[in-house]
């Protein structure tokens, strides 16, 4: 625990102020182009991050521009030395799905179109992490991230990124201190924690309360951000922050009790221009 | 090239066609409804990268919600919310163009993707063809105002030869009344067009009917309200701004006689100033605009032929009837009338030369009673004051001021005017080569339903048939939707102002796109959209005021004389003549006549224009003796009786 001993709920003192200088987000896209040998799926995916930022109340598109990527996702090993190749003649770009330990044949399809879309949404989070790296070392105000920073190394530990999570499949309390997350009203939040794995860095977290739903999970986020030089002030002013970014309301994106707008824009650009 | 303005967007739902095409822009540009844009095509066709120009005729803004309902719930209902949000939520300005021309013009394609740019000056030439008519040493062009967009403002010209003819013409203007747009708009037209008018298509000359109030009474006086704006657009479009030079007015007389029936009545301003009056011969001709067809049946057209042929104007003899007799004036019809039934009642006929007794009286009534319905206008004695016609000048303008006129009376100046218009310019005795007639509230004069009259059927034929002479057309009116449908559709050129939301609704707009009809409606004073056979859609355009001064500013500052005293009105009259005369001369003149004979005195004088103005008029009264003192003669004394006279009393 950061704060506290344990899991309580805390109001947030002050209103909303307005921060954000940018919104950071990425979209994935993934199909099956095609089989070799019958049961090897060539998996084609398009990746793409862009970061929005805020000038005069309007987005636009920062730095050098939307990172968009299309490339084929295959297993090397089970597609084959010429397939490779030749795709590789063709300028194709080309990203293997398993390591040769694991290539055996004989593997589900599923299991590997699986294996293929974890890859694309890998290229995906590293275009994304790269964004909020540059980011990061160029811009002095802080910058919106859709989904945890904990998985991005640089920017974790920076000042300038704030990650809010939207889904919640996972809740990093205890379980007794579940009915207190899904008691928060909105404005509330809980105390902060520590959220560590293996392989991500350790990042300072807490559960914040946008709206009132009525549902437990509704209009609740996660808010991430760098463990070094947190401490409650900090986590009351990160809210405050994104509180803010309540309204506009990101309809009619379903996902809007819990989305700010500027990360619904910055979706729908990627989905513009990376079709 | 320029900054790029927006991109050409299509999508299967709303796909670009080769007359039709939509653009996105950022939300600051200077695009609206009118502005013209240019589109470059990427993809050579034929070897040729296509351009296509194009004018806004539509504009669509939409943000990212799919209903107004979510904006309401985004901010709990108070609409200021929308305005503190830290995020402007994305909109987006579509619009939609309709294409005036590509370069190359074939093969005719839909319009592609690519950049929109705002036409510069040059463009605007192109977009609308004005290239082919402004070309140096051919250049047949009238500035009809300036069309702005952006940092672009290029002037607008009409080609003179769809104007004013031959290859098409006519004018039309529509305009909601009081806005200063259709007087204004012809005012400053007249202008460009005798100062731009090319030489070699000869003189032109304007014609102007004043049909409701002081519009167009004071035409030669200068403006007092052109500001900088105005004097800009006047020096960008190259035309003065000054009043015009040659202008005179014509005015029939007031019932009762004395003065002119005109607000153009102030002294100072006589000097241009006409009368307009009308014997019998020039009537005549006329007579079916005054007598409708009850009056006049066959029997009766039979008759009126036979005296406009073989009665006036020379010494008409019958047996019957007994010495000559000579008509030239209302007077001598009556009593020609009189002479033809005298006889028939004394010799019992019941008809004469094949004209039955019951006709003869018929006509004669009809007849007679025009110098009575158009009083003023018409004169029982047959003088006449007339328009130069012969004479006229270049690049001058002639107002016969209609505008107190009973209807019958503007009828018959509207007939007899525009036909002598047509017969001199046929033969060419005009005196100029073009002549602009300009009529205002044409729905009254040439309406889409009601009697097919004679000023109705004569405007149908300069409509039809006036470019191949010269005469030209130009009409103004609040409905056009009213006005007959051939007299519109032969203008070649039409303008609008500020139009009405009824007149609009009707079906002749319905070829405009909403908006446009939107801004029809929404137009400023001085804005016009303009239709000329060279553009393939509306263009927008800005006019300055007229340089001269309005009609209701001229009745300030020039107010109508108040009513004269018959001598008043007879020294006013001939003082433009003879600048000597005073009203005490007047006085002494006329003392002894009677009304009758001293206008017509001052009639025959102003018809004449003598010289010796003084001596002429006074020819023209009844000489009477003077009175002589008779000395009393001296009477003899009454002898008186002797007084031893006895039967003296």
């Amino acid at each position: 625990m950061l704060e506290g001993v344990r899991i309580e709920a805390r109001v947030i003192p002050g209103e909303p102020v307005v921060a954000f200088g940018g919104f950071l987000d990425g979209i994935q896209r993934s199909v099956v182009a095609s089989y070799l040998h019958v049961t090897i799926p060539v998996v084609h995916g398009t990746t793409a991050a862009a970061v929005r930022s805020r000038q005069d109340r309007t987005l636009h598109t920062w730095g050098r521009g939307p990172l968009v990527e299309r490339a084929l996702f295959l297993p090397a090993a089970l597609a084959g030395r010429d397939v490779m190749a030749a795709l590789g003649t063709a300028g194709i770009a080309t990203y293997d799905t398993i390591s040769a330990d694991d290539a055996v044949t004989g593997r589900h399809p599923i299991e590997l179109i699986g294996l293929a879309r974890q890859a694309v949404q890998g290229r995906r989070e590293q275009a994304e992490e790269q964004l909020a790296a540059e980011w990061c070392r160029a811009e002095r105000t802080p910058l919106y991230v859709d989904g945890g920073i904990g998985g991005f190394a640089d920017a974790s530990r920076s000042p300038h990124a704030v990650g809010v999570v939207k889904s919640h499949h996972t809740l990093y309390v205890a379980a007794e201190a579940v009915a207190t997350v899904a008691a928060l009203t909105a404005g509330q939040r809980t105390s902060a924690f520590v959220v560590a794995t293996r392989k991500r860095t350790r990042v300072a977290s807490w559960y914040l309360r946008l709206r009132d739903t009525g549902d437990p999970l509704g209009g609740l986020v996660r808010i991430e951000v760098a463990e070094a030089g947190f401490d409650a002030a900090r986590a009351d002013l990160v809210s405050r922050w994104v509180l803010a970014e309540r309204e506009p309301v990101a309809l009619p994106d379903p996902r809007w009790q819990v989305m700010a707008y500027g990360i619904r824009d910055c979706e729908e650009y990627l989905r513009a221009v990376a079709g | 090239m320029g900054e790029i303005l927006g991109r050409v967007v299509a999508t299967e739902r709303r796909p670009n066609t080769p007359h039709q095409f939509h653009f996105w822009t950022a939300l600051d540009s200077p695009v609206g409804i009118g502005t013209i844009v240019r589109v470059e095509g990427t993809i050579p066709v034929a070897g040729h990268l296509p351009r296509i120009f194009g004018v806004v005729v539509e504009g669509l803004s939409y943000s990212d919600l799919e209903t107004p309902l979510h904006d309401v719930l985004g901010s709990d209902g108070e609409p200021g919310r929308a305005d503190e949000a830290p995020t402007r939520r994305t909109e987006i300005r579509l619009y939609t163009a309709a294409v005036l021309r590509h370069v190359p013009d074939d093969p005719l394609q839909p319009v592609p993707l690519g950049a929109v740019y705002l036409a510069s000056e040059a463009d605007v030439a192109v977009a609308l063809r004005m290239d082919a008519y402004l070309t140096p040493g051919a250049n047949t062009g009238i500035p009809i105002g300036l069309y702005r967009a952006g940092a672009t403002a290029s002037p607008i010209y009409l080609d003179a030869d769809f104007l004013v003819g031959p290859e098409a013409a006519h004018l039309n203007i529509t305009g909601v009344s009081g806005l200063a747009t259709k007087t204004s708009a012809v005012e400053w037209l007249l202008g460009s067009i005798f100062a731009h008018f090319p030489a070699k298509k000869g003189s032109v000359a304007a014609l102007c009917f004043n049909v409701k109030g002081p519009d167009l009474c004071f035409l030669d006086q200068p403006a007092t309200r052109l500001d900088a704006a105005d004097l800009e657009l006047y020096a960008r479009l190259g035309v003065p701004a000054e009043p015009f030079a040659n202008v005179e007015y014509f005015a029939p007389y007031t019932a009762r006689g004395y003065s002119l029936n005109t607000l153009r009545s102030h002294e100072s301003l006589s000097h241009n100033v006409r009368p307009l009056t009308w014997g019998l011969r020039e009537v005549l001709q006329y007579a079916e605009v005054l007598l409708n067809k009850d009056d006049v049946d066959a029997k009766a057209d039979a008759l009126i032929d036979f005296i406009r042929e073989r009665v006036v104007d020379q010494d008409f003899t019958d047996a019957m009837l007994g010495g000559p007799h000579r008509v030239q004036s209302f007077t001598d019809l009556e009593r020609w009338f009189r002479e033809v039934l005298r006889a028939m009642e004394e010799k019992n006929q019941e008809a004469w030369r094949t004209h039955h007794v019951a006709t003869i009286r018929k006509v004669r009534n009809r007849l007679t009673n025009i110098s009575t319905r158009c009083r003023g206008l018409v004169t029982d004695d047959g003088t006449v004051s007339d328009l130069p016609w012969g004479a006229f000048r270049d690049r001058g303008v002639y107002v016969v001021d209609v505008a107190n006129l009973e209807e019958d009376a503007q009828d018959l100046i509207f007939a007899r005017v525009v036909t002598q218009l047509r017969e001199r310019l046929e033969k060419r005795t005009l005196g100029v080569d073009h002549v602009v007639v300009f009529v205002d509230e044409l729905n009254k004069y040439a309406p889409s339903d009601g009697p097919d009259t004679y000023v109705r059927k004569m405007l149908l034929d300069v409509a039809e048939r006036g470019r191949y002479l010269g005469l030209v057309l130009f009409a103004a009116q609040q409905f056009r939707s009213q006005v007959h449908r051939r007299v519109v559709g032969n203008s070649g050129t039409a303008l609008f102002g500020r139009m009405d939301a009824d007149e609009l609704a009707t079906p002749g707009y319905a070829t405009l796109a909403l908006a446009t009809r939107t801004k029809l409606s929404t137009l400023d004073k001085g804005e016009l959209m303009v239709r000329h056979p060279h553009f393939t859609q509306p263009v927008f355009v800005r006019f300055p005021r007229p340089a001269v001064l309005s009609g209701r500013e001229g009745v300030e500052r020039f107010p109508q004389a108040e009513e004269p005293t018959l001598e008043q009105a007879v020294a006013r009259a001939l003082r433009p003549l003879d600048r000597t005369i005073t009203l005490d001369w007047v006085k002494e003149t006329i003392a002894l006549a009677d009304e009758d004979e001293v206008l017509r005195a001052r009639n025959r004088t102003l018809q004449v224009r003598p010289d010796d103005v003084q001596a002429y008029f006074r020819s023209q009264l009844k000489r009477r003796v003077a009175a002589e003192q008779i000395a009393a003669r001296t009477r003899p004394a009454i002898r008186t009786a002797p007084g031893d006279d006895p039967y003296a009393f």
